[in-house]
């Protein structure tokens, strides 16, 4: 770019300068909380704060031994489990016919498909506590927040999934099928490889999204608790490093997932490349 | 894309040969599951919503009975009025505040960062974005609250004697929260489209004796114009159904929409919840629809 090599001027030096400086405080302020969130966490103090007394992992083995946080991780685990599944296979199945069939109204059909996200979530919450409790008199449980969380998550695996059906090259179906594949063959040994890593990314996408969920679950989840709704009711009760504790370990697992979902189309095409080199060779 | 669909068509290998009709329906079978789930579990639930606000609670049960009471009840309470009011009046404010430091930011990325470095920088920006939202409400609790990070500096700096409560709950704080959790879509949104402006436009400008200022408003604001609303729209509309930062950080003084909503559903007065939810539903579903040319999905997911 011309810019980047471009001599400035005294005062474009200067609004440089002032740039710099003020995205500096701009990141600072989205990192302080979460980092000094994790920095408490290893903090000996026990209330949770400054002055920072000396490092512990107690906290993280008090929140590892606590049963009420075992209870929340593996629900939160059966859900976002179960959100995945359905998530991935609604959305990618949804993918196909949004770009390839002739639709009247596409765009109508697309907004609607991806409304769940524009709306807020509590909208989605309270329509689905009137559906299941008010309307059919249903017991609130681990499945109604999963049906909740999977109207959130299915239009991010959809987006996906559709994003990488539109560069599909359409040439390799055609000649697959000029080579004698009939439909289901051209869809599993032709489509399907070729969009997995989008797909792949929408199911983890979904799964941590889940993880994180906290609103519609609170109306849906009913006696259960998932780790945001263990979280939430822990910190009425005031802020305490064992809380920071179970907080640093959601946000590193959601975290790591995030990376590995955006690293995976490129890890999944060298993969595949490393494949076909040695298989060539 | 049509005309590819229809070179497969032509091209149908022997065996596959089915009627014209169904080859159409099978087109569609993919939208089955996705109309079961989002048609059963998300536009019957808003339609049962909108039925809800418009029927009656006797002795707690709903009667279909069909009223406008559940809206004039909304309407005759004052309190609840003014928390309207106040959820718009802080959704305007925040949002303003957010679009306004996003705005430099993305400039000084898309002039002044080299382009290798940009996108690390601008997934910095988003990593807290899609951190847990609760722990990004959360975290500030350890930094305004009484033994919070900045009592804690006001005392070590020999300027309080005692803790103040002033930073959280009220509405001050619900703000700064909101500003900081939707700051990065504001950013992404603006960057997205300062990138594709051409600086030397901004460069003639000044060489004609434009104010670097002046530049800015009538060369560079003009042009990403569509830019700046789709990141009003995508900061404004969830800043209105926000019920965990008032909830948090808020207090009695913060009190916004989504916690009445919240309030009416938990005391089970079903009929007068949905009305509420309906006037918010059906405020945001018009800020669609008006603004529907600056939402593509590009512009929005393009992360």
């Amino acid at each position: 770019m011309a810019h980047d090599v471009e001599v400035l001027s005294r005062g474009a030096r200067v609004a440089r300068a002032l740039l710099n400086g003020y995205a500096l405080a701009i990141y600072l302020f989205l990192f302080a909380p979460i980092v000094l969130l994790v920095l408490f966490s290893f903090n000996a103090n026990r209330y949770g704060t400054f002055p920072i007394t000396g490092w512990t992992l107690e906290w993280y083995r008090a929140a590892i031994s606590d049963y009420q946080v075992h209870g929340a991780v593996t629900t939160t685990l059966k859900v976002a489990a179960q959100v995945t599944v359905i998530s991935a296979i609604v959305g990618t199945a949804a993918a196909f016919p949004l770009v390839r069939s002739k639709l009247p109204f596409r765009e109508g059909i697309r907004i609607v498909l991806i409304l769940p996200i524009m709306i807020p979530g509590l909208l989605i919450g309270v329509s689905l506590l009137v559906l299941f409790v008010s309307t059919f008199h249903w017991q609130l449980s681990e499945e109604t927040a999963v049906i909740g969380q999977s109207v959130y998550t299915t239009p991010f695996v959809i987006l996906l999934v559709a994003a990488r059906l539109q560069g599909f090259d359409n040439a390799l179906e055609r000649a697959a099928a000029d080579l004698g594949a009939n439909t289901f063959q051209r869809l599993r040994r032709v489509v399907l490889p070729l969009i997995f890593p989008a797909i792949l990314a929408g199911a983890l996408f979904a799964f941590t999204l889940s993880l994180d969920e906290f609103i519609i679950t609170y109306f849906l989840i009913g006696a259960n608790n998932t780790l945001p709704i263990y979280i939430y009711t822990q910190i009425k009760f005031g802020i305490t490093p064992e809380v920071n504790a179970v907080a640093s370990m959601l946000l590193a697992g959601s975290l790591t997932l995030l990376a590995v979902a955006f690293a995976l189309p490129q890890l999944v095409r060298r993969a595949r490349r490393a494949i076909m080199r040695v298989t060539t060779a | 894309m049509s005309s590819g669909t229809g070179t497969v068509t032509a091209a149908r290998a022997p065996g596959d040969r089915l009627p014209r009709l169904a080859s159409a329906l099978g087109s569609y079978v993919g939208f089955v599951p996705a109309v079961l789930l989002l048609g059963l579990c998300f536009l019957v639930p808003l339609g049962i919503v909108v039925c809800y606000s418009f029927w009656d609670t006797v002795d707690y049960a709903v009667v279909h009975h069909w009223t406008l009471g559940n809206y004039r009840y909304f309407f005759s309470v004052g309190a609840y009025v003014s928390t309207m009011w106040a959820t718009l009046w802080v959704a305007v404010l925040a949002t303003v505040i957010a679009i306004g430091l996003a705005f430099p930011f993305a400039y000084w990325l898309s002039r002044y960062v080299p382009r290798r470095v940009r996108t690390p920088l601008l997934v910095l920006v988003i990593v807290p974005f899609w951190a847990s939202y609760l722990l990004r409400v959360y975290s500030w609790l350890t930094i305004l609250g009484e033994k919070g990070v900045v009592n804690r500096f006001l005392h070590w700096a020999g300027l309080t004697s005692h803790p103040l409560g002033v930073f959280l709950y009220d509405r001050p704080a619900v703000i700064l929260v909101l500003v900081y959790l939707y700051f990065p879509f504001g950013a992404l949104t603006l960057y997205s489209s300062i990138e594709r402006f051409d600086w030397n436009q901004l460069r003639a400008a000044m060489d004609l004796g434009a104010s670097p200022l002046q530049a800015i408003l009538r060369i560079l604001v003009p042009q990403i114009r569509p830019g700046i609303i789709t990141a009003v729209i995508f900061v404004f509309i969830p800043i209105l159904g926000e019920y965990l930062t008032p909830q948090i950080v808020g207090g009695t003084g913060g009190v916004m929409i989504g916690n009445l909503i919240v309030n009416f559903f938990q005391e089970a007065e079903y009929t007068r919840g949905a009305a509420i939810s309906l006037l918010v539903a059906g405020f945001i579903v018009v800020l669609l629809f008006v603004f529907r040319k600056s939402l593509s999905t590009k512009e929005a997911y393009g992360a």
